[in-house]
């Protein structure tokens, strides 16, 4: 038992706020509860050991053993391999912990890429990175099921966003196996979010997932005279919105990375495009057809996730970071007219986040994002001052109005709160 | 999970984890064993790869055929005829976008640029992994021996059969690379 919670019993009972039995009582359920819950601990140093013992035997086998017969080699490259599939046989089949299977399978994710590495070394196999990390992948995904291992899942998604980008970063072609090997994981993502919504390996697929299909997105798309700003709203549109399904709204903020991640993402894109030379770079080009494609996927997905909230009632009260694609997508239609409208009218949405994120905060009593709020509004401050001719006094006077801002927003809020915990008191 | 399944979804992919690196040594032991034997004329260099370790890629003098087929581009899959040099080194006498009927061997290939009847092209088989020590030495090596017009010959030993090709060996003057490069090294410590 923590002995935190010891030593705050061993307190109240001091204060005579619990007696004797209720002390007693209170100890043994956390007593039984500790032996009930797995050993974390043992799990994430038993990953911890895996992973550096599989990256040192792929590293040790990398060397090359250039005085072992081509036989020899063969055999040693099949060792780890056998090595890891007993014991994740011994495991799974012995009905041993969890942290048992995680270390289990961590190996032997690791003893596949040692063994395929090592053949391929014999016989001077040549062939893409991506090749050979698809091999891996899919050789290793069963194990997310068969093992229900969460650090295989997370090294599936880490190697297949790896192998997206390898494919697809810097070339024209498109890594389309990608999707296919994130579908792998979305019933097993899936199965945790119903089981263990509010756990901390769920809270990190949160974070990885979106992460993941962030990093990839720039893959999918091309960079060169395409204006994948749009793209890039779309999908941090329909990360705000999945992050306001039911299934995240109720958790910790920090677990939500959809919310933080479409959120800030659609702030910073902002930031960027209330620039009036990002718009004159591409005046004559919108997007190509492939990034049209990818941006009307994600678009229709964001829409069909708003109006699946719609049909539950969960679009009250109206919630501005929502709708910025769309109206993102509006004011890309006056491009065509020259930079100067979109500008303004970005500066104006940026400015419309900002007074919404205060009178967010304020109304829901939260610091966090009332303060989010004037970030924005300073950062788009700070912002015009790079591409503005506005006067020194002019902007030095704008710091000091929102300084104050700061300082009075906090405080309102700091008293409204004050004067809410003395009602309660008094009621 | 259902016990039964799960023993046969754990047999699967145990038997899935053996058959790829099995079939990978299956097709090349089959092609070294059975396939014929040819000097690709090469120049080694020395790049890294993270997780297969140390190798030299070798940049074969052969890297061009006559072809017909104007319509050939850049990244086609072609069929090279091979046959032997005066020198009895390998040499590309014809490329075809199909596979040609005339008792010749030959390589699959990538296609770079097609001029004037002819085609350039890149081999598959330019990797040959090497202990992390010798790699670069064997790279500074040949280019000395180059420079000094000591080097004869230095050519890949590739076995070739059907559209597969394995490269078996580096030879420097007849010699492999790998011994090649340990008596020098053992021949610059002794000085």
């Amino acid at each position: 038992m923590n002995s935190k919670i010891e030593k705050e019993l061993d307190k109240l009972l001091e204060a005579k706020v619990i007696s004797r039995s209720v002390q007693e009582d209170i100890k043994a359920y956390y007593a039984k509860d500790t032996v009930e819950k797995p050993n974390k601990l043992f799990a994430i140093f038993g990953v911890l050991g895996s992973l550096l013992t599989g990256l040192g035997i792929i590293l040790i086998l990398a060397h090359n053993w250039d005085d072992f017969s081509r036989a020899t080699k063969t055999f040693w490259a099949f060792v780890p391999l056998v090595v890891g599939q007993l014991f994740a046989a011994y495991t799974l089949f012995k009905k041993r912990s969890s942290a048992w299977k995680e270390t289990a399978a961590v190996f032997l994710f690791f003893a596949i890429g040692a063994s395929m590495a090592l053949v391929s070394q014999i016989y001077n196999i040549p062939g893409e990175m991506s090749s050979f990390l698809l091999t891996w992948i899919v050789l290793a995904a069963p194990l997310v099921y068969l093992l229900k291992s969460h650090a295989v899942a997370l090294l599936h998604l880490l190697f297949a966003t790896i192998y997206a980008c390898n494919v697809g970063c810097f070339n024209d072609t498109t890594p389309y196996l990608y999707l296919l090997l994130l579908g792998w994981l979305l019933p097993y993502y899936w199965m945790q979010l119903k089981s263990k919504p509010s756990s901390n390996i769920t809270g990190i697929f949160n974070w990885f997932l979106p992460l993941s299909l962030l990093i990839t997105l720039g893959a999918f798309v091309q960079w060169d005279d395409s204006f994948v700003f749009l793209t890039y709203i779309f999908l941090f549109g329909l990360f705000y919105n999945l992050g306001k399904l039911p299934f995240f709204e109720h958790q910790k903020m920090r677990a939500n990375g959809y919310l933080l991640l479409g959120s800030l993402g659609t702030v910073f894109t902002l930031f960027i495009t209330s620039f009036s030379f990002v718009w004159d770079e591409f005046i004559n080009d919108f997007l190509s057809i492939n990034d049209t494609a990818v941006t009307i996927v994600i678009g229709l997905v964001t829409l069909a996730v708003i109006a699946f909230m719609y049909s539950k009632k969960r679009l009250r009260p109206f919630n501005l970071f929502q709708y910025v694609f769309v109206l993102f997508f509006g004011i890309c239609l006056f491009k065509e007219g020259g930079s100067f409208v979109p500008t303004i009218l970005v500066n104006i949405l940026i400015l419309a986040l900002g007074v919404f994120a205060v009178e967010m905060g304020a109304r829901k009593n939260l610091f966090s994002v009332l303060n989010y709020g004037l970030l924005i509004i300073t950062g788009l401050i700070t912002c015009r001052f790079f591409d503005t001719d506005i006067s020194f006094v002019l902007r030095g006077l704008l710091f000091v109005a929102i300084g104050a801002g700061f300082f009075g927003a906090n405080y309102f809020m700091y008293k409204k709160q004050q004067k809410q915990q003395k009602l309660t008191i008094n009621e | 999970m259902n016990k039964i399944y799960l023993i046969i979804g754990f047999i699967i992919m145990v038997a899935a984890q053996w058959f790829v690196p099995g079939q990978m040594i299956v097709e090349q032991e089959s092609v070294l064993t059975e396939g014929t034997a040819y000097k690709f004329k090469t120049r080694p260099i020395d790049p890294s790869d993270p997780l297969r370790g140390k190798y030299i890629t070798l940049n074969f003098e052969m890297q061009k055929a006559f072809t017909k087929d104007s319509t050939i581009n850049y990244g086609d899959a072609l069929y090279v005829c091979l046959k032997n040099d005066a020198d009895g080194f390998a040499k590309a006498t014809i490329a075809s976008k199909e596979k040609l009927d005339n008792k010749l061997d030959y390589i699959k290939v990538e296609a770079n640029y097609y001029f004037q009847d002819t085609i350039s092209f890149r081999v598959p088989f330019n990797t040959f992994y090497m202990e992390e020590s010798k790699a670069y030495p064997a790279e500074t090596l040949v280019r000395q021996a180059n420079r000094d017009s000591i080097l004869n010959n230095c050519y890949g030993l590739v076995y070739v059969k059907d559209d597969r090709a394995v490269l078996e060996n580096v030879l420097i003057n007849d010699e492999p690379i790998k011994d090649y490069v340990e008596r020098h090294i053992k021949e610059n410590t002794e000085r």
